[in-house]
């Protein structure tokens, strides 16, 4: 036992002490940031100020409503407290084009709209001048409304950048508004009755405690969560992987195991990195909830509330993907000769972590289905797609703890098996060695 | 020496790989207070041999006993172990790398401190013990292994090639460290492959070549049995009456000397006193003990 806090201290002390470590504590968040929120926001950023669209009413009857709609943005009146979140990641197919219209909503409001009359010119003169004018950056683009648009006519939208869908959503939207809304005036409905009539509903998503929840904030905290295990395990994987690669080709092990058995030194090599990866951690949870108390302080920012258990969770699922992937990663590192053997023979592996994570997609949105059950009881994926389930919509205790069970209990399964590898494996110079061989390894120590 | 008891004991040792035998059927018994050479070339089996020693490979068959009981990892902290191949952690800084190598066999605390204190004193490393390893020069990263090696107070040090990568200043310091041990009674192995080494300083031999044991026993006792009537010489003068067969069975030149390996009847001194008749001037006269090269390439001719 001695020997074996001996190695726990050794890897913890020598790694916290790192520039790595530092560097990684403080970009870690600010990747992850990266990762989820930068590519939303530049999609969703209009750089260029306020879009010019110019409306040729044909119809002679809808040009202030289409430009009420288009410069106050109305689709959701200022009820709202708290502007939104600023996007909502990417889930399945299709999802992109939905990330894609929340994150042009953002930019709502930033129209500048002018009426063009045709007067006694022809449509084609309008037109042509109307053109001239993108072309001299005048304005960004034009709408043609026909006369006819109040019966069934298909109003013509004519953008410089035609591949901007944030700027067709949303005029699109107006126009259908304002014409929806005139053919109600015209059919005899007051005024006041329309406007009424199409003030929209605001969902309000309840939690468990009936109080509002915020459910994009969660939906994105959950998408994090996977992420950032995710992340910290192929990353911790690496680190452990680099250190029986370093022990190996500097011959270190000869002198450990000559000192002491493989299997109290490769717990205490993955029990120290692990400890090195909580501590990382553990200075993330700190700095989100002293940022979640500054912003709770009247900032704009709302961070998702997150219950003190999803800490726990997360930590302990933390742990069992760490130490099944380490072992793995561990194993792959005592085989080897150099690091890019290692890779490729890993590639398998982290793929299984891959997988994982991508199920997460699909039980985020069904967190209790037969396939979202057999994920989070499979140990390769448990990690990821158990945590992401408890965060959606919490599973039964006994499937917590049966999916805890099955993981660790494989975790130390392979770490059994690993340790007698190891010890072959980190003696053996020269050459990888080879699937048959490791089996002789097992049967043999 | 021999009625004490011996520290390590290897009984019918075996050991192979697949097809490959890299031990077999080895026995030796090691005495404390002695250097024990492991000696033979490259690829006879000595590092197999000391990796069953220090229980990181089990024998096929046979059985290792140290201090009188069957290896056991418990047994592995009376074992001090300078493999070959020299591994040190680059980045730890020296004193924290002895600290983690003393805490591995289990010396700890102020105990530890002080003796990588004393150690680094004694191989004139004290002002280095703040720096990374990496900063440090081979020979020096070589007496830091050293140091890991012996740093618990082993009964048993195995010390495999301890002189490769040293200059001949630091050759004397670990030749002299290493005696200072066997005074005090520790039990020494000293595993080389440079016979000229462990001439100087072994008190007990053991030869493997591929795999076998060829020769064992004291280097004194090995040495006279093979002493071969064979003299050193240097002399000015006409060499005539070497080339007489009763007197001269065959002759060869070693750097300066011509070395003479005499009849089957005759003396060194009836030689010397031949030439010295002759009216040659000689300047050297010595008896010639065969090297343990020598003795190795005619123990391994025999075998052949």
């Amino acid at each position: 036992m001695k020997k074996l806090f001996a190695v726990v201290k050794r890897e913890y002390i020598q790694r916290v002490r790192t520039k790595f470590f530092v560097i990684a504590t403080v970009l870690g968040p600010l990747l992850m940031a990266a990762f989820t929120v930068v590519p939303a926001l530049l999609m969703g950023m209009k750089s260029g100020g306020p879009t010019r669209v110019v409306i040729v009413d044909q119809t002679g009857k809808v040009y202030a409503r289409v430009a009420k709609e288009l410069q106050t943005g109305r689709e959701r009146p200022a009820k709202r407290e708290t502007p939104r979140p600023a996007t909502q990641p990417a889930v399945g197919p299709g999802a992109q084009q939905e990330q894609l219209k929340q994150a042009g909503r953002m930019t709502e409001a930033s129209f500048v709209v002018e009426e063009a009359r045709l007067g006694d010119r022809s449509l084609e003169d309008v037109k042509k001048d109307l053109e001239s004018r993108i072309q001299r950056h005048d304005i960004d683009g034009y709408v043609i409304l026909p006369p006819d648009l109040l019966k069934d006519g298909r109003p013509e939208f004519r953008a410089r950048n035609a591949a901007d869908l944030f700027t067709k959503e949303t005029i699109e939207s107006a126009i259908s508004k304002a014409t929806r809304s005139q053919r109600l005036v015209e059919a005899g409905i007051p005024e006041d009755k329309v406007q009424q009539a199409s003030e929209p509903v605001d969902l309000k998503p309840i939690g468990e405690t009936g109080q509002e929840s915020k459910g994009e904030g969660s939906f994105f905290f959950v998408f994090g969560l996977g992420l950032l295990i995710y992340m910290s395990t192929l990353l911790y994987g690496q680190v452990v992987f680099g250190a029986v690669i370093e022990e190996k080709e500097t011959r270190i092990a000869e002198i450990l195991f000559s000192s002491m058995r493989s299997f109290p030194l490769m717990m205490g090599k993955l029990i120290g990195v692990s400890l090195v990866a909580l501590t990382q951690m553990g200075i993330w949870g700190a700095a989100f909830l002293a940022f979640s108390a500054w912003a709770a302080g009247g900032s704009s920012i709302t961070l998702p509330h997150v219950p003190a258990m999803v800490f726990v969770y997360f930590g302990v699922f933390f742990l069992m993907g760490y130490f099944i992937y380490s072992t793995v990663y561990a194993v792959v590192g005592s085989m080897v000769t150099t690091t890019q053997e290692g890779g490729q023979l890993a590639m398998p592996v982290v793929l299984m972590l891959v997988a994982g994570f991508f199920l997460s997609f699909n039980i985020i949105r069904s967190p209790n289905s037969s396939l979202a059950f057999w994920a989070s009881m499979f140990p390769f994926f448990a990690p990821i797609t158990m945590l992401v389930r408890i965060v959606t919509e919490t599973p039964p205790l006994w499937q917590i703890v049966l999916s805890l069970v099955i993981g660790f209990a494989t975790a130390i399964g392979l770490i059994w098996l690993a340790s007698r590898i190891y010890r072959v494996g980190m003696l053996m110079t020269g050459k990888k060695a080879t699937i048959p061989e490791v089996m002789r390894w097992i049967r043999q120590s | 020496m021999d009625d004490s008891k011996p520290t390590l004991v290897l009984n019918h040792v075996r050991k192979s790989f697949g097809d490959f035998t890299a031990v077999s059927d080895l026995s030796l018994q090691v005495r404390p207070g002695r250097v024990f050479g492991l000696i033979g070339p490259n690829g006879a089996g000595k590092t197999t041999t000391i990796r069953m020693i220090v229980n990181i490979t089990v024998p096929d068959s046979g059985t290792v006993e140290l201090l009188g009981q069957p290896m056991t990892t418990a047994l592995q902290d009376r074992i001090g172990y300078l493999p070959e191949e020299r591994g040190l952690y680059k980045k730890m800084k020296v004193g924290e790398q002895l600290r983690f190598f003393a805490e591995l066999k289990d010396v700890t605390g102020k105990e530890a401190d002080a003796r990588i204190d004393k150690w680094l004193a004694k191989l004139q490393l004290t002002d280095w013990k703040d720096k990374r390893t990496k900063e440090l020069s081979k020979g020096m990263q070589q007496k830091i292994q050293f140091i890991t090696a012996v740093i618990h107070e082993p009964d048993l040090l195995i010390l495999d090639e301890p002189f490769s990568g040293l200059d001949p200043v630091n050759v004397e310091v670990m030749k002299d460290t290493i005696l200072e041990l066997r005074n005090a009674n520790k039990t020494i192995i000293l595993s080389t492959h440079q016979m000229e080494i462990a001439e100087k300083l072994c008190d007990d031999v053991c030869m493997i070549n591929r795999s076998h044991k060829v020769l064992d026993g004291k280097l004194r006792e090995i040495r006279r049995s093979f002493s071969r009537n064979a003299v050193a010489l240097q002399f000015e003068g006409d060499d005539g009456l070497l080339n007489d067969p009763e007197l001269v069975a065959s002759m060869r030149r070693v750097g300066e000397d011509l070395e003479v390996l005499l009849g089957p009847d005759v003396s060194p001194q009836s030689l010397l006193k031949r030439l010295v008749d002759s009216g040659v001037v000689i300047r050297k006269f010595e008896l010639v003990e065969p090297t343990l090269h020598d003795i190795f390439i005619e123990k391994v001719r025999e075998a052949a």
